[in-house]
């Protein structure tokens, strides 16, 4: 290497030094100019066209947050979606509108924030982070972005998910019709028969308690077309449970867009959150998810009656006899009060034969799920015959 | 400026920072000697050492990117809370709302990625120019030079695999995962190597805290010292070893001259020097520098060019940040930090199934290869038999079959390294480039 270049170094020096003044100046400009500052003077200005130059003047530049220890939640959200509070924005569009009064009396900012109810990245502050529709964050906004994606058949339902993290126990929460709605159907359908949810219920099927903290990887999505998440698992599920899962006894309740939704937004709120007991709604209403006392009288007599042993054995679930005064709240499987003959129709063999060796579903249901001994085998037999020949009565009694 | 008077002197600007001034030639040149930052270099150097081609200088780009971690790191650390409950929010703060803390933040990973493969690359320069080999000069001990960097490579890999546990989100937790059930199948003490660092036998919050003691304290201090040593020895064994190689030119050339190889040493002897001589130049003017300024300035360019680039590059690679740390979810593929993914990949070719019997290959490919790869790098100089004619030169014929047998394993870390990050997905299967890996479930 020859000495004179060595001077040269010198230029080298200061070329470097200039591009290392480019990248300070790179990083100082996206310092100084965030997403939220053009929010916020966007803002200013809507405020100043809106509500007059005194009303603008209360704009305050500046990050802000809400920071909630008791949900260990810190939701910067109202950097950008500042007019949260402001009245008179009720009519103004996203970002800077007015947040819905009733709901903020009942649920006040300073003691909720924005994520628990509304999903999204408190922490971020932008955009495309904060919606939280980005790779490794599990809870995206509850909003427009994912409706689009699922399409439900009313808007702005989805979020009702987050209200059930506390309202849970509830029967009716003002508000929440999807999750009304879907309440509704867990009593009505009898899924209680199979799953225990809340703690109380069956054990055909798993325990839906806390459903909603299994992770995406938890599913099977082999079956499903297109888009691969727990929502869309669930809610192709709630449509047809034997074409998600094949092994799967669950019935097929003939379920549309509007349940399967419902149902999804319930079972995926079923999580467990460490809430502060103040958290807890402490209503009458809070304790409603119990046997209603008529509920209680009917299974004792149904437990009492002629058919208890049906009832014992659980058959009751998807069987009603009505005969015997058995009702199954599912009614997935046919009434048994004439399974003498319809047995016969159905897969052309008695009913003894077909309690020996069972095809079908029954071949699975009495495989794993109810073990019967011989004896009991033929205890069946004899009882079904019992209740044949009442139904025959009944049915010449009521002919003429 | 108004002239203030302590005991009757004048205290002006410069006898604030100057509380002595030489008053003979030796006088400054004790002050030099006694200054550790010019006492790290000589006061002149040879002009190959100054070159951009012979060193490559990537030892210096190591301890800049060192320097650059040590500074963005003791901001981290006063940003960072080490405990479960908090550190993946700290983290999300640090990228969110500190200001300037995303580029901290990215610069830290950046560098700690970039510092990994400069303390390799500035191994394999080393290898390859034969610069761990003794040359002329007495009292020279290269070879323990060369150990004290290996074990320095060590301690980078453990800072950098110290560091990626404490963001505590999903990458954090299952490299760690990984990395340390590796370590687990090293024999008898494996067990108990993962227990001490762990803290027991769950990655929870004392793993937590034992990895930011180490990563904070304990491995950065190591380094400082090892790194001290490293650059005293380079002095004391005269300076890089291309310099050996020109003494040694020099030597043929004043044979070619005319001038007996006896009478220099005859004369060096004479002329009271000790057989030191042998190292030292005999036409200086022609072959060196004094190193004010030049070298100063070139690892001035050197510090300032790697400072910019990692600046530049973290404008744009941010450092990542996945989901909370979460037990009982494992990420598919979980994978182990990119250095260790070599290992992971050897690990998952000597795991042999046949039929239900599964031969793990955790102790061939975890513990073995590698255990006997660093050995065998720590002792090459003492098995390399090649002349002193060899050191300090690019890929000097005498030394070739080893040059190819050392970039030959090279080649398979690296290659095994980029299948290990690229090419394999879900379930360990592998995918070229080109295909796309099955779309991984989300929540929604």
């Amino acid at each position: 290497m020859e000495k004179s270049k060595l001077k040269k170094d010198i230029v080298v020096v200061y070329a470097i030094a200039l591009i290392g003044l480019i990248a300070t100046l790179a990083v100082y400009v996206k310092h100084l100019t965030p997403e939220w500052k053009k929010y916020q003077s966007e803002f200013k200005q809507y405020v100043r066209e809106k509500l007059g130059e005194d009303k603008a003047r209360m704009v305050e530049f500046g990050v802000r947050q809400i920071y909630v220890k008791e949900l260990n939640r810190v939701d910067r959200c109202i950097t950008c979606h500042i007019g949260y509070e402001w009245k008179g924005l009720e009519n103004a569009s996203n970002p800077f509108k007015t947040h819905p009064k009733e709901i903020l009396d009942k649920h006040p900012v300073q003691k909720y924030g924005c994520t628990i109810c509304h999903g999204g990245q408190g922490y971020a502050l932008n955009k495309e982070e904060a919606h939280g529709f980005i790779k490794h964050w599990d809870e995206p906004l509850l909003g427009k972005e994912l409706e689009d994606i699922y399409r439900p058949p009313d808007r702005k339902v989805l979020l009702q998910m987050n209200c059930n993290i506390c309202h849970r126990y509830d029967t009716l929460t003002p508000g929440a019709d999807y999750i009304n709605y879907a309440k509704k159907l867990v009593r009505e359908k009898g899924c209680r028969a199979c799953h225990k949810i809340n703690g109380r219920g069956g054990v055909i099927g798993p325990d839906l308690t806390y459903e909603g903290d299994k992770a995406p990887e938890q599913f099977d999505y082999s079956r499903i077309g297109g888009y691969k998440s727990v929502f869309a698992w669930h809610i192709a599920h709630f449509k047809n449970p034997k074409m998600v899962s094949p092994e799967s006894i669950m019935p097929e309740m003939g379920f549309g867009s509007r349940e399967a939704i419902a149902l999804t937004l319930l079972t995926m709120s079923w999580r467990k959150v460490n809430l502060p007991p103040e958290y807890i709604p402490q209503s009458s209403k809070a304790l409603a998810d119990l046997p209603t006392p008529e509920e209680i009288e009917k299974e004792r007599q149904m437990r009492e009656g002629e058919g208890a042993f049906f009832v014992n054995k659980g058959c009751f679930v998807c069987h009603s006899i009505s005969v015997f005064g058995i009702e199954s709240a599912a009614k997935i499987g046919p009434d048994l009060s004439n399974a003498v003959e319809d047995v016969q129709s159905r897969f052309g063999k008695t009913l003894e034969n077909f309690i020996k060796e069972p095809t079908g579903t029954m071949a699975i249901v009495l495989g794993s799920q109810i073990i019967l001994s011989d004896s009991e085998k033929a205890q069946v037999v004899e009882l079904l015959t019992k209740a044949y020949e009442k139904y025959r009565k009944q049915q010449l009694t009521s002919k003429p | 400026m108004a002239e203030v008077k302590v005991n009757g002197k004048k205290l002006v600007k410069r006898s604030l920072f100057w509380t002595w001034a030489p008053r003979s030639e030796k006088e400054a040149g004790d002050s030099i000697v006694r200054n550790l930052l010019l006492h790290w270099f000589p006061a002149k150097v040879t002009l190959k050492s100054l070159s951009w081609g012979y060193s490559l200088w990537l030892g210096t780009i190591t301890a800049t990117l060192f320097l650059i971690l040590t500074l963005t790191g003791v901001v981290l650390m006063f940003l960072y809370v080490p405990s479960v409950e908090r550190a993946y929010q700290s983290v999300k703060d640090i990228e969110y709302v500190v200001s300037f803390g995303w580029f901290i933040r990215a610069m830290h990973r950046n560098s700690a990625h970039l510092m990994v493969a400069f303390v390799f690359l500035h191994m394999v320069r080393v290898f390859l120019t034969g610069a761990y080999k003794n040359g002329v000069g007495a009292g020279q001990n290269r070879p323990l030079n060369w150990i004290v960097g290996v074990v320095l490579l060590l301690i980078t890999l453990l800072l950098s695999f110290t560091g990626y546990l404490l963001p505590w989100d999903q990458l954090a937790f299952w490299a760690i995962t990984v990395g340390t059930n590796i370590a687990k199948n090293a024999p008898i003490v494996g067990e108990w190597i993962r227990f001490v660092l762990l803290g027991g036998y769950e990655i929870e919050q004392n793993a937590l805290i034992r990895f930011y003691v180490l990563h904070c304290f304990f491995l950065p201090a190591a380094v400082l010292v090892l790194f001290s040593y490293h650059m005293w020895r380079i002095r004391k064994d005269g300076g890089l070893a291309c310099v050996d190689n020109l003494v040694l030119n020099q030597k043929k050339e004043k044979i070619t001259d005319g001038i007996k190889s006896k009478t220099y040493s005859l004369l060096g002897l004479t002329t009271g020097r000790t057989v030191q001589v042998e190292a030292t130049l005999i036409d200086e003017e022609k072959y060196t520098v004094n190193s004010i300024p030049f070298l100063i300035r070139r690892i001035g360019i050197v510090m300032l060019g790697t400072f910019v680039f990692v600046a530049l590059i973290s404008l744009f690679i941010h450092a990542p940040l996945e989901e909370p740390a979460n037990p009982n979810v494992t990420p598919n593929p979980a994978k182990a930090p990119w250095y260790f993914l070599w290992l992971q990949e050897l690990v998952a070719i000597t795991t042999i199934r046949i039929g239900g019997f599964v031969i793990n290959g955790a102790f061939v490919g975890g513990i073995l290869i590698p255990g006997i790869l660093v050995a065998l790098l720590a002792i090459w100089p003492y098995l390399d038999k090649s002349s002193n004619l060899s050191t300090g030169v690019w890929f000097s014929k005498e030394r070739t079959k080893q040059n190819i047998i050392f970039l030959i394993l090279c080649f398979f870390v690296i290659v095994l390294i980029i299948i290990g990050t690229y090419m394999r997905g879900p379930n360990w299967e592998f995918y070229f480039p080109w295909e796309a890996w099955p779309q991984l479930p989300k929540k929604f």
